[in-house]
């Protein structure tokens, strides 16, 4: 029963697929471009002789990041935050956006304001720095975990999501006697699964990706998150590549600091794995779970 | 009547728990949010950091200069220039990131295999994971000078192009680079709004004779206008986001006078430099200028298309 298409439809889902091939491909050659360098040898790198596919095939970058000890502290220590990190963040945005989605709370509207406060107007980064330097938490894991732990736009997302939910389960289980904490564990969360899993990701993803916390309040190397040590080699080498235009390149001291091309590609792709890992969940969920947010009038 | 006392404490006890439940994140923001709003006020003070037992103790020990920062504020060549560039990128960003987004959207929606769409969709979110530091070193391997994009210009017969350190260049660089990293997952919405369209409308427009482009445009454009008219004045309301962490990791000295914005300029002002008021200045006036442009852009939203983010 399939209808014939006719040419000119096929002729437009033809440039169609292959404009959107075209996009994708412009997604994906930098990450191929930057694996093959990874495998390739300096030289070939440095010669700017490598395009999509290893010249001077080598995998020593690889061993070499994998058994640098500032990579590999690094990196646990970025997978200590998120994990910690999105914990604290799913319990703490829970707690808030329950007692916030339920109608009947009495100054609901005033909690929601104090709350939508903080998206709107914030203290800037110096008097942030200030209060984290008080609070005596430069260069310890919590100026990495607390400060991202609570996103009011997450909170709002998910409290939209509970209002969503159906109340005559709630009513129903209230007659039963059931009270606020049984409402919460026994029917709000389990039927919020998608969304709390989309939020927990985003939270995740965020605390994974995020070198600004690092940068501002951690100068110890042995707190320094991972995003925060990509950071450093690229301002370095940005920083070596104009002194090398300028003429101000000091070999004395820049030789040690210079980190080759392919062991900095090889970084890179190492960093991009648990993002890869939890990607195909990240797709499954997050159409969901975002479009909740979005659509609401 | 002992029925509704009964009821009442009740509804009191109802109330408590869920109370309770608010406290842990009213503490949060109060000391992660209001209390450096409160800090802000060293913007009019001559802030001094061993004023008080400790930093924040400081606070509220330094000595009121009034508007002594401000003032110095504007005589700096500095700000006036992170003030510019901020409305320049953030211009640029809007003017080309927004559209794109719908156009993308409009024509992902057309691709017929579900496959294809999917995986379409799948590589063009992709980026939008990545952190602005993986980001900004691939984009410093692929652009620099030996990096194979300034081996194509090469090839083909253009001279090469330093991509981070020509000022009239870089802040294209910053605004391509976003477009690339976000524009795909910026179509979610509109698919999103798209797949809530009728198909009742397009069969009558079939009827109608329409083509493939006349339904894009005359059906599915339409139907989504209010989202598109509310996320671009939510958009115009972050207008002094001009990306922070992106500029952060992408600029050097040698584009400050086209690639520094107003956050970049504060951290190294304030943490850089330890100048706390001088940058808190700087900060805040950012923070005031935010407020009023969200504020009026969301009353404006909702006043025009009943739609607000609150």
């Amino acid at each position: 029963m399939k209808k014939k298409l006719p040419l000119r439809e096929k002729i437009f889902q033809f440039v169609n697929g292959l404009v959107f091939a075209i996009l994708g491909l412009t997604m994906l050659l930098p990450f191929i471009n930057l694996l093959a360098k990874s495998l390739s040898s300096e030289t070939a790198v440095l010669a700017g002789r490598v395009g999509l596919w290893p010249v001077g095939f080598q995998t020593g970058t690889y061993r070499y990041v994998l058994t640098e000890p500032q990579f590999i502290r690094s990196f646990c220590n970025s997978v200590l935050i998120t994990i910690c990190g999105s914990a604290i963040a799913m319990i703490l945005t829970c707690m808030v956006a329950y007692p916030l989605s339920r109608g009947w709370l009495k100054g609901r509207k005033f909690f929601i304001l104090i709350f939508v406060f903080v998206m709107l107007f914030n203290g800037g980064m110096v008097p942030t720095y200030l209060l984290i330097n008080g609070l005596h938490m430069l260069n310890t894991y919590w100026a990495l975990i607390l400060p991202p732990a609570f996103s009011v736009y997450n909170m709002i997302l998910l409290k939209n999501f509970f209002e969503e939910l159906p109340e005559s389960v709630e009513e129903s289980a209230r007659l039963d006697g059931a009270g606020n904490m049984d409402i919460l564990f026994r029917i709000v969360l389990p039927m919020s699964l998608p969304a709390i899993a989309t939020i927990g990701l985003f939270y995740a993803v965020g605390f994974w990706n995020n070198y600004m916390g690092g940068v501002m309040y951690i100068t110890d190397p042995g707190y320094k998150p991972l995003q925060q040590y990509l950071y450093e080699l690229v301002t370095e080498t940005q920083r070596l590549q104009e002194d090398m235009i300028t003429g101000d390149l000091n070999l004395d001291r820049d030789a040690i600091n210079m980190v080759p091309d392919a062991i900095r590609a090889a970084t890179i792709m190492l960093s991009s794995v648990p993002i890869m890992l939890v990607y195909p969940f990240l797709q499954k969920y997050f159409v969901k779970g975002l479009v909740v947010g979005s659509v609401k009038g | 009547m002992h029925f509704t006392r009964k009821k009442r404490s009740l509804n009191v006890n109802k109330s408590l728990s869920m109370y309770a439940l608010l406290i842990p994140g009213i503490i949060f923001i109060l000391i992660f949010n209001y209390l450096p709003m409160y800090g802000a006020l060293i913007a009019f003070k001559d802030y001094n950091i061993f004023a008080g037992n400790n930093p924040i103790d400081a606070i509220f020990k330094s000595e009121w200069v009034g508007f002594k920062y401000w003032r110095q504020l504007w005589a700096e060549s500095g700000f006036r220039q992170a003030f510019r560039n901020t409305l320049i990128i953030s211009a640029l960003k809007i003017g080309i990131g927004f559209p794109i987004p719908i156009l993308l959207a409009l024509f992902i929606n057309e691709i017929r295999g579900i496959v294809y769409k999917r995986t379409v969709q799948t590589v063009l979110y992709l980026p939008h994971f990545m952190s602005w530091a993986v980001i900004g070193s691939l984009l410093l391997s692929i652009l620099g000078t030996t990096g194979p994009v300034n081996a194509v210009l090469h090839a083909l017969g253009f001279g090469g192009v330093k991509f981070f350190m020509d000022s009239s260049v870089f802040p294209w660089v910053l605004v391509i680079s976003a477009l690339w990293k976000e524009a795909g997952w910026n179509t979610i919405v509109y698919l999103a709004a798209i797949a809530g369209v009728s198909p009742d409308l397009y069969e009558a427009a079939t009827v109608d004779g329409a083509s493939r482009l006349q339904k894009m445009y005359y059906v599915t454009l339409p139907s989504i206008a209010s989202t598109i008219m509310m996320l671009l004045i939510l958009r115009l309301g972050n207008l002094m986001a001009a990306g922070f962490d992106q500029v952060l990791v992408m600029y050097n000295p040698t584009v400050y006078a086209t690639g520094d914005i107003i956050d970049t300029y504060v951290y190294r002002i304030g943490l850089g430099q330890l100048n706390f008021s001088l940058g808190t200045a700087v900060g805040l006036f950012n923070s005031i200028v935010s407020l009023i442009l969200v504020t009026t852009s969301n009353l404006f939203s909702r006043k025009t298309f009943g739609r607000s983010i609150w």
